[in-house]
C-alpha cells in the first residue's frame, strides 16, 4: 500500500474484505489447520475446528497442501454452496496461508459470456450434423432417383419387347390366316379333285399345285368299264328300294378298290362304272393295274352275288378292258365342270364290257400282252363289236398269277 | 473402525458432454434439462462406501475444453484420478477426451481414470463408432456407456474408480 494514503489503503482494506468477502485459513506443516478468519461463512466454512486435518474440514484442499509452489492461485473455484472464490496460497514460518477472494460477479459475468458462445457453438454442430443428414437424405434420394429411372428404362424396354412381340404375333396371325385361307381353298380344290380321283391322287394333285393336268390333252390310257348282267331286268321288277340297296352295296365294294389300284373314277351310270389309269398323274403299268382291279372287282362281286342270289336276284358282272390314246380333261362350263376321256379307246372298252359274260374280264390284244407277266389269260377269238369297223382279237383275264 | 480415505478426482472432457450433471447425477440423484456452462472449476464432495473402507471422493468438475477455453492444468494439481467423458453423438468430443488424456499422462504421469460415453439415453443419435471403443477396450481402457439423465452407469463408473483409488 506504499504510496497510498492511509485513508485510501484503509479504504481498499474495507472493500476487499467486504466485497471480496476475504476469509483465511492457516494450516501447519502437519495439514492440521491452526487459524481461520474472515467472512468463512460466505464459503460454507464456519464451525471449522482447530487442530484438526485441514483437507477433511475444507475438502476443497485436498490434494493442494502444502502448495506446490507459492505463491499460487487457484481461480475461479465453485464451492458446494455456490460461491466461487480465487484461492491464494502462500507459506510465511513453515505455515501454509490460503485467501479466498469472492469471484462470484466475474464467475457469472464469464459464464453468460462462455454460455453465449457454447449455445453457438452448439446450434453450429447441430445445424452441420442436420446437413450431413440432409446431404445423406439426399443422396439416399438421388439414388433412388436413379433407380426409378432404371426401372423407367427396363419398363421402356419391356414395352418396345412387347410391342414387337405383338407385332410379330400379329404376322404371325397373318400367316396363319393366310394358311388357314390356303387350306380351306386347298380343301375346297381336294373336294373338287375328289370327285374325279383317288383321294391319294387327289392330294398329289392339291400338294403340286399343278392344276394343269386338268387341261385337255390326249395320253395312252387303260380304260375298264364295268357293270352287272341283268340288272335292267332286275331294276324292272324289284321294287325301287332293294334296287339302291343293291346298288349301294356294289359301290360300296367297288369304290374303295378303285381308290386301292389308283385309279380315276370317270363316271357312275347305274350299275355301270368308268375307270381308266395313266391320267392324270401317270402311272408306269396302266394295263396291269386294269387287269388287276378287274380281278380284284370280279372277286368282290362274286362275294356279293352269293348273298344276292339268297335273295332271288339274279345277276351277273362283266368287264372290258382296252388301252389306247384319248382325249382327257375338263368338260363342260362354268359351274358344272366334269373331268372325263373321250375316244375310241374308250368306247372299245365299254363295248367289250357289253359283251363279257358273267364273270368275264374281256380285253384287247394289247392289253393282253401288256399283262402276259402278270395274268393268266386266254384268248376268245376276234369280235366284232357294235361301232367297230373291223373284229377285235379279246382275251379273258382267267386269274393273276402268283406273285 | 472403517479407514476412510479421502481423494481428489477431476472431471474432464469437452463442452457440453455433461460432466456437470453425471456429478450432480451421482452426488444428489437429480438432473436438469437446462445446460449451464461451467466457468473455473466445481467442487463437490460424495462418500462411497466400499467392502472394507469409506472413500470420500472430492469431485473437481472442471470447465469444458474448447478452443477459446483450454483447460487450465493446475486444476489437476493432487488429483488422484480422473473421469474422462464424451457425447456419444458427438464424435468430436471423442477426440477431445482422448487429446486431455494425453496431456494429463504428459504431465501427470499414469493417473486411474475411466471413460463414459455420455448421453446413452439418446442412442438413436449416437455417432461414435462401435469400432472405435473396442479398439480402446482392447487397450485396458475402462469404457462406459452413462445417462445422466436416467442414471445408467453412473455409480458403476464412480464406483468402479473409487475403488481404483483406494487399492
Amino acid at each position: 500500500m506504499e504510496g497510498l494514503p492511509a485513508i485510501v489503503a484503509d479504504q481498499l482494506q474495507e472493500l476487499i474484505y467486504t466485497d471480496r468477502a476475504a476469509a483465511y485459513l492457516q494450516v501447519d506443516a502437519a495439514l492440521n489447520l491452526i487459524g481461520a478468519g474472515g467472512h468463512l461463512e460466505a464459503y460454507g466454512l464456519a464451525g471449522l475446528r482447530l487442530g484438526e486435518p485441514a483437507p477433511e474440514q475444507a475438502f476443497f484442499l485436498e490434494g493442494l497442501l502444502p502448495p506446490f509452489e507459492t505463491p499460487c492461485i487457484m481461480p475461479s473455484m465453485e464451492l458446494a454452496n455456490g460461491r466461487a472464490a480465487d484461492l491464494h496460497f502462500f507459506i510465511s514460518d513453515d505455515t501454509c496461508w490460503v485467501v479466498l477472494l469472492d469471484v462470484s460477479a466475474e464467475r457469472d459475468a464469464a459464464q453468460r459470456m462462455q454460455q453465449k458462445a457454447y449455445n453457438m457453438t452448439l446450434a453450429q454442430e447441430r445445424e452441420a450434423l442436420l446437413n450431413r443428414r440432409l446431404e445423406a437424405a439426399n443422396a439416399a434420394l438421388l439414388a433412388t432417383q436413379h433407380e426409378l429411372e432404371g426401372s423407367r428404362d427396363a419398363l421402356a424396354r419391356a414395352h418396345d419387347q412387347v410391342q414387337a412381340q405383338a407385332a410379330e404375333l400379329a404376322a404371325w396371325n397373318k400367316t396363319l390366316e393366310e394358311r388357314v385361307a390356303s387350306q380351306l381353298a386347298e380343301i375346297e380344290r381336294m373336294g373338287r379333285l375328289k370327285r374325279f380321283f383317288a383321294p391319294s391322287l387327289a392330294e398329289l394333285i392339291v400338294s403340286t399345285g399343278n392344276e394343269r393336268i386338268l387341261e385337255s390333252h390326249r395320253r395312252d390310257i387303260a380304260v375298264l368299264f364295268c357293270d352287272l348282267r341283268g340288272f335292267t331286268a332286275f331294276a324292272e321288277s324289284a321294287e325301287p328300294e332293294e334296287v339302291m340297296t343293291l346298288l349301294h352295296d356294289y359301290h360300296a365294294a367297288l369304290v374303295p378298290l378303285i381308290q386301292q389300284f389308283e385309279g380315276t373314277l370317270d363316271r357312275f351310270v347305274g350299275d355301270g362304272l368308268m375307270v381308266y389309269f395313266n391320267d392324270p398323274v401317270p402311272c408306269p403299268n396302266p394295263a396291269e393295274r386294269a387287269v388287276g382291279l378287274a380281278v380284284a372287282m370280279r372277286d368282290a362281286v362274286a362275294a356279293l352275288t352269293r348273298s344276292w342270289r339268297r335273295h332271288d336276284y339274279e345277276l351277273g358282272f362283266g368287264i372290258g378292258i382296252a388301252q389306247g390314246f384319248a382325249t382327257l380333261g375338263q368338260i363342260g362350263f362354268e359351274g358344272r365342270f366334269d373331268y372325263s376321256a373321250i375316244g375310241t379307246v374308250i368306247n372299245t372298252a365299254a363295248r367289250l364290257c357289253e359283251v363279257a359274260k358273267d364273270g368275264q374280264i374281256l380285253i384287247t390284244s394289247r392289253v393282253a400282252a401288256a399283262v402276259a407277266e402278270a395274268a393268266d389269260v386266254k384268248e376268245i377269238g376276234p369280235l366284232t363289236l357294235k361301232g367297230l369297223r373291223r373284229a377285235l382279237a379279246v382275251c379273258n383275264v382267267e386269274a393273276l398269277k402268283a406273285a | 473402525m472403517t479407514v476412510t480415505l479421502q481423494k481428489k478426482i477431476c472431471m474432464l472432457g469437452g463442452f457440453s458432454v455433461g460432466k456437470t450433471s453425471l456429478v450432480k447425477r451421482f452426488v444428489a440423484s437429480v438432473f436438469s434439462e437446462s445446460y449451464l456452462t461451467t466457468v473455473g472449476v466445481k467442487i463437490d464432495k460424495k462418500t462411497v462406501e466400499l467392502s472394507d473402507r469409506t472413500v470420500n471422493l472430492i469431485l473437481w468438475d472442471l470447465a469444458g475444453e474448447d478452443e477459446i477455453s483450454s483447460l487450465r492444468m493446475t486444476y489437476l494439481r493432487g488429483a488422484a484420478g480422473y473421469v474422462l467423458v464424451a457425447d456419444g453423438t458427438r464424435p468430436s468430443t471423442l477426440e477431445v477426451a482422448l487429446s486431455l488424456r494425453r496431456r494429463v499422462e504428459a504431465d501427470f504421469g499414469p493417473l486411474p481414470f475411466v471413460l463414459l460415453l455420455n448421453k446413452n439415453d439418446l442412442r438413436k443419435e449416437w455417432t461414435i463408432r462401435d469400432e472405435e471403443i473396442d479398439r480402446l477396450k482392447q487397450d485396458g481402457w475402462w469404457v462406459r456407456s452413462t445417462s445422466a439423465r436416467t442414471g445408467e452407469g453412473v455409480d458403476d463408473a464412480f464406483g468402479t474408480l473409487a475403488e481404483q483409488l483406494a487399492r
